[in-house]
């Protein structure tokens, strides 16, 4: 055997592993079990046959970290701050997003005002101590900390991710003082300025460490006793894994592992087919979520915020997470009529539970699966492989508001709701390619969950990509991506300085601290080779008074200073349109990217051999929107022969997902078996 | 067949999607702080006839201010009007707001025919006049707040003219910065172009056409409709405007809000005639902060048209505070139209609960502060509006902290950042619990305090803040809130001042920036009390406050003494 992944979610566990003797891959779902979820692991496998012993290495993924900070289920925290800025957590950054609402309420603080406590002590922007760390200070904090059972502490003091010193005195004080607390200070996880949203960061590990902890410790003491010894990982946000042993003191780290797998695995298929420029897009049942590869890289940002929405200002947390879009349009997207009479899709999702009015459920709203049973893209008996019968009476039923409302008849009603839903995943698209400077010509798009292989036809064409790529097990692609994953740790570091002030060598020797930093992470992990370690660099610059910045790779073994200026410059023309070729540049952060390479699961080529009658299911009629109404093919993924190609119009169906491809489009099967049309 | 109502919708779309993206190319590209941190700037795409399509806002200072703009540029060029050109304009008496904000417009044509315009306004952080960052104080003309541009072509075939960036370059104290922001804005207005061409090339001019008119109308549906759910009647509301910027007297400012049917009327007869101080609003600024409370009122959420905004009358004779003539100085124009919102605000507070709350801190309380530093030997310009406390609503406490209504989606400056960049620093930023807020059922938000130090020997300031002597109102029996003011900590005196034109600072002299708590709703006395004794274990309020305020007896221990507050309570 080889490699295998858990994606634990809250209804399913999934288990993808990969039998490196027969090249096979091995997919299977179970009910997750809640008292012991590696219950549902081992149900998993012993449905898929494979035995502990014979993995090699183990992936989780799983959903505690963040159901622990959506349900308000963390622990009792506290915060140790500088001297006059406990109110930093509440204050946030005052802003109202939603700007006519005239009863705008701030995010709630996950400290309470009365367990911000504040000790003297300052450094400045310099990282040089103004004013020395009080102890008797901290002594009365600690005290106070015992009296209300305090059980984690995030420690931010301004100005740490320049000098650490004194959040490192103040966090060794406390935990010889209160051992059994769990103490985070904030420049272990992120060493970026702006103090509310580092001390946002610092709060929510600590506020969900204990748990998490607890939890990793019963995973691992359970794996371990029904027989797995191999190393385990868990997947992060950015792309990559890490050890059980950092995803302990770290969690935060975890927030969003299921969607960074998903698009870790885009950039697989990307690298399979040797395409480096990829659009991802991930349609689930209540959200479409979508992100750009290039160059082969995922794209990590520190800008992410929990709970954020165009009117909420969210919870920013800054650890490196893929740069991931959502938008409130999914499966389960209820279509629905505004006060004037206007037809909206979503974001009211009918969910898993009643589900679209088709699953015969109790829904009687109708959504974007019911608009494509009408349609005639998805068979009614064939849904999750005939595992569930889809009613398209009801579905029928629930269009007719639709219908009447708009004044035209059922199928057209369906029609509308499709264009309506395709053009806010294409909005959503254009803003992660487009309206970031990129060129959808040169990308191809690649799609995940279930929902992605039946919109994809339709929004590559209009985004204008080269290529749509449907992988394999598009209903496991998470699962997938993270078998696909390597270790990895980002580290980012903020140092203001004006470029011509800088000597490559400074810069140089910035990374090589960060490779140290780098290194030293990785050799706490027995099964990583330092030699094998490898590192990309980059550094985010801006034009002297600008705010943001653009990030450009540098070889600081090549690079000079001019080089660095006219990459800059070019990547901010075509960021924004224009360069200052005559303004000063200053150098903002600098980011290192460590992964350490393990052998990666080779897709094997499928093995073909089937003849026509077995790759052609039937003739179904489908409207494929604007293309028009067409008694079309209807073939059977499983049974495709590599090298096979045609032209739409056609679909193809697989267990768990159907594919269309419009007329004029061609179908080509490679040698993966991976649906590629163009 | 698909209806053509799903089209217009999917256009609607990508016309939103166009004023977003124009927002993120100037608050990416911009070298100022007050563009990028307070995102005051707003960008939009109207019909050929200047009326608003889609807008997006960073602040609400421009809702609906659009309009006025681009139709001052169709008055003056008429048909001079050609592809590639762009205007420019930051003239108050013209539809605009202070000459701070400038407006690049600019048409755009499909097969030679104009069929929409794209426009872009931003506040530059300096534009000359008599002091830096532009906005004196105690200016008395318009000429002293800096240069004007009044509809000016700065670009021919999409060249940008040369001379006038040289004019810009000649006339500010901060080139580099307002020309980085011209080029930010023209970015944006070009983005909008190509945008909106390649809508008008997929989907046909005549469609188009057709949703421009569908997207006006469908809003102007839902306005009328929300009027009509409002009891006719007549409304009104008096505040005071406390001091204009020269004098520290308090002006009289009063609305009449009229709804009869479908249709709502603003009138402000009878408020102060204009000042000789810069407190002053042309009526750009008053028909903006009218339509921010009304949109308030009637749909926060739904994107901002001109639709919305077509079943408003607002009537006020010229040459008031919120009418003023040329040459009447409006550089702090925003303190005016605060008033004027809130005007509107508390006429119809009672009216409507569910979406308009107490009386807030209202005003942005900014602050510059400028000098130069002598470690780059460079004039550096900080501009910070501060937040303050919210009032409370009809089923919560009031938000603390946050930033008044004339901005939006406005950050403030991270301490971080704000010590690396300047040579000042943050010694405390913290909630205002000291001066409290207004009780209530539910009580007022609290407001906030910032404390500068002043690390160099050649620095100064200047501010002006609003309800420094009128107290934010409370409502249905909710008590008052509380002021905001400016301390000056100079050799160890304390002054408080609210609107001063200048003060100078040297090393080790402390500034602070104190904002008030907002308004409470109900009775104080009927405040749960496990409330009251939660904001006194939180420190929010003090058992003083507990017990004068809140009539809840706090004992030694911090407890809550139940038989002195049931009796106190009764005895009230």
């Amino acid at each position: 055997m080889g490699r295998m992944a858990a994606d634990i979610g809250g209804t399913f566990t999934d288990v993808v592993a990969f039998d490196e003797i027969s090249g096979e891959l091995i997919t299977e779902k179970s009910l997750t079990t809640p008292k012991d979820l590696t219950d549902g692991v081992k149900d998993a496998i012993n449905l898929a046959g494979i035995t502990p012993q014979s993995i090699t290495f183990f992936v989780h993924g799983g959903t505690t970290v963040i159901n622990a900070i959506t349900e308000r289920k963390g622990v009792k925290t506290a915060l140790v701050t500088t001297k006059g800025f406990r109110d930093i957590l509440e204050i946030a950054r005052g802003n109202r997003p939603d700007l006519y609402n005239l009863r705008f309420r701030k995010p709630t603080p996950f400290v309470p005002r009365k367990l911000r406590f504040e000790v003297s002590e300052r450094i400045d922007s310099n990282g040089k101590i103004i004013e020395p760390l009080c102890m008797s200070d901290l002594d009365l904090v600690i005290s106070q900390c015992k009296q209300e059972k305090i059980e984690a502490i995030a420690i931010v003091f301004l100005h740490s991710y320049s000098s650490p010193y004194h959040e490192e005195q103040c966090s060794k004080y406390i935990i010889e003082h209160l051992p059994d607390v769990a103490v985070t200070a904030s420049h272990e996880i992120t060493r970026e300025w702006r103090e509310y949203e580092r001390a946002n960061t610092a709060v929510l590990n600590a506020y969900v460490q204990p748990i998490v902890q607890d939890y990793f410790n019963a995973l691992e003491t359970s794996l371990n006793s029904k027989g797995f010894n191999c190393p385990m990982h868990a997947m992060q946000s950015n792309g990559g894994s890490t050890s059980f042993e950092w995803a302990r003191s770290h969690p935060i780290t975890l927030v969003e592992s299921g969607p960074s797998a998903g698009v870790n695995g885009a950039a697989l298929v990307g690298k399979l087919c040797e395409e480096s420029n990829v659009i991802y897009l991930d349609i689930g049942g209540t959200t479409a979520k979508c992100s750009v590869i290039q160059g082969g890289k995922v794209t990590v940002t520190t800008d992410y915020k929990l709970e954020w929405s165009r009117l909420n200002p969210g919870y920013p947390v800054k650890i490196p997470v893929v740069d991931i879009v959502e938008i409130g349009t999914g499966g389960g997207s209820i279509a629905w009529f505004d006060k004037v009479g206007s037809l909206k899709v979503g974001p009211l999702s009918a969910g898993a539970d009643p589900g679209p009015a088709c699953y015969g459920m109790g829904g009687i709203e109708p959504t974007v699966t019911d608009a494509k049973l009408i349609a005639g893209v998805l068979d009614p008996n064939y849904f999750a492989g005939g595992r569930i019968k889809l009613d398209l009476n009801k579905a029928e039923q629930a269009m007719n508001k639709i219908a009447k409302g708009l004044g035209v008849d059922i199928l057209s009603a369906a029609e509308s709701i499709i264009r309506l839903a395709d053009a806010d995943m294409i909005n959503a698209l254009k803003l992660v390619s487009i309206q970031r400077g990129h060129d959808p010509r040169d990308f191809v798009l690649v799609v995940g969950g279930g929902g992605g292989a039946m919109h994809a036809a339709t929004l590559g064409r209009e985004l204008g990509v080269k290529e749509i790529i449907v992988p394999r097990y598009p209903g496991y692609f998470s699962a997938w991506g993270m078998l696909a994953t390597e270790p990895r740790k980002d580290f980012v570091l903020t140092r203001l300085r004006q470029i011509d002030n800088i000597s490559v060598n400074e810069i140089k020797e910035i990374f090589s601290d960060l490779e140290d930093s780098a290194k030293d992470y990785f050799s706490d992990d027995k099964d990583i080779n330092i030699g094998d370690v490898k590192f990309e660099t980059s550094i985010d610059l801006r034009y002297q008074g600008q705010e943001h910045w653009v990030g450009i790779s540098v070889d600081y073994s090549r690079d000079s200073l001019d080089s660095i200026k006219k990459n800059f410059h070019i990547a901010h023309e075509r960021a924004f349109t224009f360069s200052l070729k005559s303004t000063l540049i200053e150098i903002v952060n600098y980011h290192l990217i460590a992964t350490a390479p393990v052998p990666r699961p080779s897709s094997n080529s499928i093995k073909g051999g089937f003849d026509e009658s077995q790759s052609f299911k039937g003739k179904r009629k489908v409207s494929f929107g604007e293309d028009g109404v067409h008694e079309c093919h209807v073939l059977d993924r499983e049974c495709l022969n590599p090298g096979f190609t045609m032209e739409g119009p056609l679909l193809v169906e697989e267990k768990s997902a159907t594919t269309i491809i419009h007329p004029k489009q061609i179908l080509n099967v490679d040698s993966l078996g991976y649906l590629h049309i163009s | 067949m698909i209806a053509d109502s799903i089209t217009q919708e999917i256009i609607r779309g990508k016309l939103l999607a166009t004023a977003d993206e124009m927002g993120i190319v100037i608050s990416r590209c911009s070298m100022s702080p007050v563009i990028y941190e307070v995102l005051d700037f707003a960008c939009g795409v109207c019909d050929p006839k200047g009326q608003l399509i889609v807008q997006t806002n960073g602040i609400t200072l421009f809702t609906g201010t659009f309009a006025l703009q681009v139709q001052s540029i169709i008055r003056r060029f008429g048909d001079d009007i050609s592809p590639g050109d762009v205007f420019m304009t930051n003239d108050p008496f013209d539809g605009g707001t202070h000459t701070c904000d400038i407006a690049l417009i600019k048409p755009i044509f499909i097969d030679s025919k104009l069929e929409s315009f794209a426009i872009a306004v931003a506040h530059w952080s300096e534009v000359g006049g008599a002091v830096a960052g532009s906005i004196s104080p105690s200016a008395t003309e318009i000429y002293q707040e800096g240069i004007r541009f009044p509809g000016i072509r700065v670009c021919r075939n999409d060249e940008v003219q040369p001379d006038i960036i040289e004019l810009i370059r000649e006339n500010t104290r901060l080139p580099t910065m307002c020309i980085g922001d011209f080029n930010a804005e023209l970015a944006a207005v070009r983005i909008a172009e190509t945008r909106v061409t390649e809508i008008f090339t997929k989907y046909g001019k005549e469609t188009v056409r057709k949703t421009f008119n569908y997207i006006l109308e469908s809003s102007d549906k839902l306005s009328r409709q929300a009027i009509r759910d409002l009891p006719d009647g007549i409304y009104s509301a008096k505040d005071f405007i406390d001091g204009d910027g020269v004098s520290n007297d308090q002006f009289p400012v009063c609305v009449e809000v009229r709804i009869k049917g479908d249709e709502i009327a603003f009138d402000f007869t009878g408020s102060s005639p204009q000042r000789n101080g810069p407190i002053n609003c042309a009526f750009g600024a008053l028909s903006a902060a009218v339509k921010t409370v009304f949109k308030a009122l009637v749909d926060p959420q739904g994107p901002s048209n001109e639709g919305w905004f077509r079943p408003i009358t607002i009537i006020c004779p010229e040459g008031t505070i919120f009418t003023a003539k040329k040459p009447a100085p409006t550089g702090w124009y925003y303190e005016g139209s605060a008033q004027a919102s809130e005007l509107v605000w508390r006429a119809l507070a009672e009216l409507a609960p569910d979406q308009l709350s107490a009386g807030s801190y209202m005003s942005l309380c900014a602050a510059y502060i400028f000098g130069k530093d002598p470690d780059t030997d460079e004039m550096f310009v900080h501009i910070e509006p501060a937040v303050g406390g919210w009032g409370a609503q009809s089923d919560s406490d009031g938000t603390g902290a946050l930033i008044a209504t004339t901005d939006g989606d406005t950050y403030n400056y991270s301490v971080e950042l704000f010590e690396a960049k300047f040579p000042l620093r943050i010694t405390e930023y913290s909630l205002n619990v000291n001066d409290g807020v207004g009780a209530g059922y539910w009580r007022g938000g609290f407001g906030a305090i910032r404390e500068f130090e002043i690390l160099i020997n050649d620095a100064h300031t200047y501010c002006s803040f609003g309800r420094s002597i009128e107290k934010p109102w409370g409502l249905k029996g909710g008590k008052e809130g509380t002021n905001n003011y400016m301390e000056i900590i100079r050799s160890g005196i304390l002054k408080r001042v609210s609107r001063i034109s200048h003060q100078e600072l040297s090393k080790g002299d402390k500034l602070r920036v104190v904002t008030g708590g907002g308004g409470g709703f109900g009775s104080p006395l009927e405040r749960p009390i496990s409330l009251v004794h939660e904001d006194f274990l939180n420190g929010y309020i003090s058992n003083e406050v507990a017990k004068s305020d809140f009539g809840v007896v706090i004992d030694e221990n911090g407890k809550v003494d139940d038989i002195e507050t049931t009796r106190l309570r009764e005895g009230q």
